[in-house]
């Protein structure tokens, strides 16, 4: 186990250095977190709006202004589309509504404006709508329509408690984001693993490494050694999504309020990291069958073709999430983590089949173990050639 | 080395790929405080033959024992290597990939810095440490390979054309650094076509061709096996016809007399020294250098080219 370190320490240390994946793993974050400051200064940039509505039902009342986070954004009635171009045109307003005569029936407004309404614009117009048509309510009425109430669901079976709101959209869309992290890590690391491997064989210095270690030693180094290079990676990346949609949703939400689904993380981390493994074997087996770094990349697409792969079928699984093919799927090591996290954002998944899927797993992953080890010893001192079919079946026979 | 009279022990080992035999029924051994020439043509199978010895790929048929038994993972500790499919980590500085490599065969961090610190000064790479390998000359890169083979002090070494692209200076050190370790009692297998290395280093050697053992003991051995029935003689005085000689010849003021079938060395000089008039000055069975030895065996040249073999 010792060497199994000693090469993974040495495949991580060379490589986290390296300018290109600095690059890529800081460049990524700081371009989301911009991207969401962008999108927070459009929001919030503008100051405070004066808007117009023009009611073509006659049923709603003048209002001249209304308060929205302590500001008071003045509102102005025209009598006519054409009076509201007209104030729109000279800057009198910086946007109008336009309330047809069938709004009442079906509920749809026009917002003419110079760009989309900010977030005060659009806390206004809600605010001027209720306020149009509830002219003689208390404010208490209309504050507490703000958020008629905060609803707590109780799951009956086991009890768990999830508040409405962003506890509840956390609830649903985590097991799909950990389903998206564990494609992405897949992906990052299908190609690099197999360029990690090609790279070893080009720099011909395993011939003098593996008469210190075993090749499955060295393969099982190299696959940790990458592996922690992806998490070093994914963890920046979710770092900084974290503080991008934290940003963006800046005072709008409460932390308190957010309640982990466990059941989810715990399923996620029993399927995804050895599920990643196995990705990421089969990724330096294919690194060995290579001749050279394009090989391997043209190979490695196919295996990230298989990880990525889950996502086309979701369209049918949704329809049936316990049919066959949502059940085959969860149980088939390839597309186990990402079809079993998907489906627990929509539904419960039976224990038996989450735990059928990390046996199957972890047996295939110790089968691609056995096999790359195999070929790994024929195919090492195998300079700049790739390993034929054949070679690899005597491998599997004889080394 | 300890109790193990034998560090190596191949005994009729053969390897086949496919339709070609890449190795033939090879026996062979090799003892410690000895280097061993293993030598032999492009193909011959050297390099299919050490590849065995280091349980890198395995024999189709016969035994091989390392240090008194079957390799094992302890055992690659006690084995050096230097490949002649040769290279290092390039984006490694020299000292990491001294440490790195050291501590798989075994040795702790600190032992691992405190040799490699060592053995740079003792090749003259010290300055170099923290230079990374894509920076080192075609010498240097030699020398820290060398470095990276020997620094864990193994018990048997197996070397690969260990002087290719080596200048003088540096061949005289690597060469000084090989015979210390033999010195200490490590055992040697210096593969290589440098006929005139082997005859200064090497005590016995075995030559392969087309897989198979075609000379095989100690150097001085084989070379009087192969010396001609010739001597060469410096001598004052007219010689004439003499008795037991079929042919004389001079070449650079010396007579180089070839003798009858059956005619010792001894016997001829006896005839001179009592030849009235003559006085011997020199008398010298002609060797057959090693290079003529392997020409005549395996019956062509060594071309400058074959310095880079691929068995």
């Amino acid at each position: 186990m010792r060497k199994i370190w000693l090469v993974a320490a040495a495949t991580y240390r060379r490589r986290v250095t390296s300018t290109l994946f600095l690059i890529l793993t800081f460049g990524i974050p700081v371009l989301m977190v911009i991207a969401a400051g962008v999108a927070v200064l459009t929001q919030i940039g503008g100051g405070v709006p004066q808007i117009g509505y023009v009611d073509q039902t006659g049923e709603l009342a003048a209002v001249s202004g209304v308060t929205v986070e302590g500001r008071t954004v003045p509102v102005t009635m025209f009598d006519s589309q054409e009076e509201a171009r007209q104030a729109l045109q000279a800057g009198d307003v910086g946007g109008y509504l336009v309330v047809p005569e069938d709004y009442l029936e079906e509920g749809a407004a026009t917002y003419y404006g110079e760009s989309s309404p900010n977030a005060v614009a659009d806390e206004a117009l809600i605010g001027l709508m209720r306020l149009a048509m509830l002219p003689d309510a208390p404010d208490w009425i209309l504050s507490r329509l703000d958020d008629p109430s905060d609803v707590t669901y109780v799951a009956q079976e086991t009890g768990e408690r999830v508040a409405q709101g962003p506890a509840l959209v956390l609830r649903i869309l985590t097991p799909g984001a950990l389903a998206m992290v564990f494609v992405l890590s897949v992906f990052t690391s299908a190609n690099q693993m197999g360029a990690a491997v090609v790279r070893e064989k080009e720099q011909r210095a395993m011939e003098m490494v593996v008469t210190s270690i075993s090749p499955r030693e060295l393969v099982s180094g190299k696959v940790l050694g990458m592996t922690l290079l992806t998490a070093t990676q994914v963890g920046v990346w979710m770092l900084g999504a974290a503080a991008g949609v934290g940003l963006a949703l800046l005072g709008t939400l409460q932390v308190q309020e957010l309640s982990i689904p466990w059941r989810s993380v715990l399923w996620a981390a029993l399927l995804g990291i050895p599920g990643y493994f196995l990705y990421a074997v089969l990724g330096a087996g294919l690194g060995v069958i290579a001749g050279d770094k394009e090989q391997a990349r043209q190979l490695a697409g196919v295996l990230g073709f298989l990880g990525m792969g889950p996502l086309y079928f979701m369209s049918a699984i949704i329809d049936n999430l316990s049919g066959p093919l949502g059940v085959g799927l969860t149980l088939f090591p390839l597309t186990a983590p990402t079809i079993a996290l998907f489906r627990m954002t929509l539904s419960e998944v039976p224990t038996w089949q989450l735990a059928a899927s990390l046996g199957i797993i972890l047996v295939c992953l110790a089968a691609a173990v056995w096999f790359v080890a195999r070929i790994f010893r024929a195919a090492m001192l195998l300079y700049g050639q790739s390993l034929k079919p054949k070679e690899i079946l005597q491998a599997l026979r004889h080394a | 080395m300890g109790h193990n009279a034998v560090a190596l022990d191949v005994r009729n080992v053969s390897k086949s790929y496919a339709e070609v035999r890449a190795v033939d029924g090879l026996s062979f051994e090799v003892r410690p405080g000895e280097i061993f020439g293993l030598l032999g043509p492009n193909g011959a199978g050297k390099t299919t033959t050490i590849r065995m010895a280091l349980d890198i790929i395995k024999p189709s048929t016969g035994d091989i024992s390392v240090l008194g038994g079957p390799m094992t993972e302890e055992k690659k500790a006690r084995i050096g290597y230097l490949p002649e499919e040769r290279g290092l980590y390039d984006d490694m500085t020299v000292m990491d990939t001294l440490v790195f490599l050291g501590k798989l065969k075994g040795l702790s961090n600190a032992t691992a810095r405190t040799r490699a610190e060592t053995y740079l000064r003792e090749v003259e790479l010290w300055d170099a440490r923290d230079r990374k390998i894509e920076a080192l000359s075609q010498g240097m890169n030699q020398k820290a390979q060398f470095v990276a083979g020997t620094m864990h002090e193994p018990d048997l070494l197996i070397i690969d054309e260990p002087f290719s692209g080596l200048d003088p200076v540096n061949t005289r050190l690597i060469k000084s650094l090989l015979l210390r370790m033999r010195d200490q009692g490590t055992a040697i297998i210096m593969s290589t076509h440098q006929m005139q290395r082997v005859e200064e280093m090497c005590e016995r050697i075995l030559l392969i061709d087309s897989g198979q053992r075609v000379l095989y003991g100690p150097l001085e051995e084989i070379r009087r096996q192969f010396a001609a029935r010739a001597v060469e003689v410096d001598l004052r005085g007219e010689v004439g016809q003499v008795p037991g000689v079929m042919r004389v010849s001079r070449e650079n003021g010396s007579y180089r007399m070839t003798l009858e079938e059956g005619v010792e060395p001894e016997e001829l000089l006896q005839r001179l020294v009592n030849m009235p008039g003559v006085t011997v000055e020199r008398f010298e069975r002609v060797q057959h250098s090693l290079e003529d030895i392997f020409v005549e065996v395996v019956g062509r040249e060594v071309a400058p080219e074959e310095e880079g073999e691929a068995a």
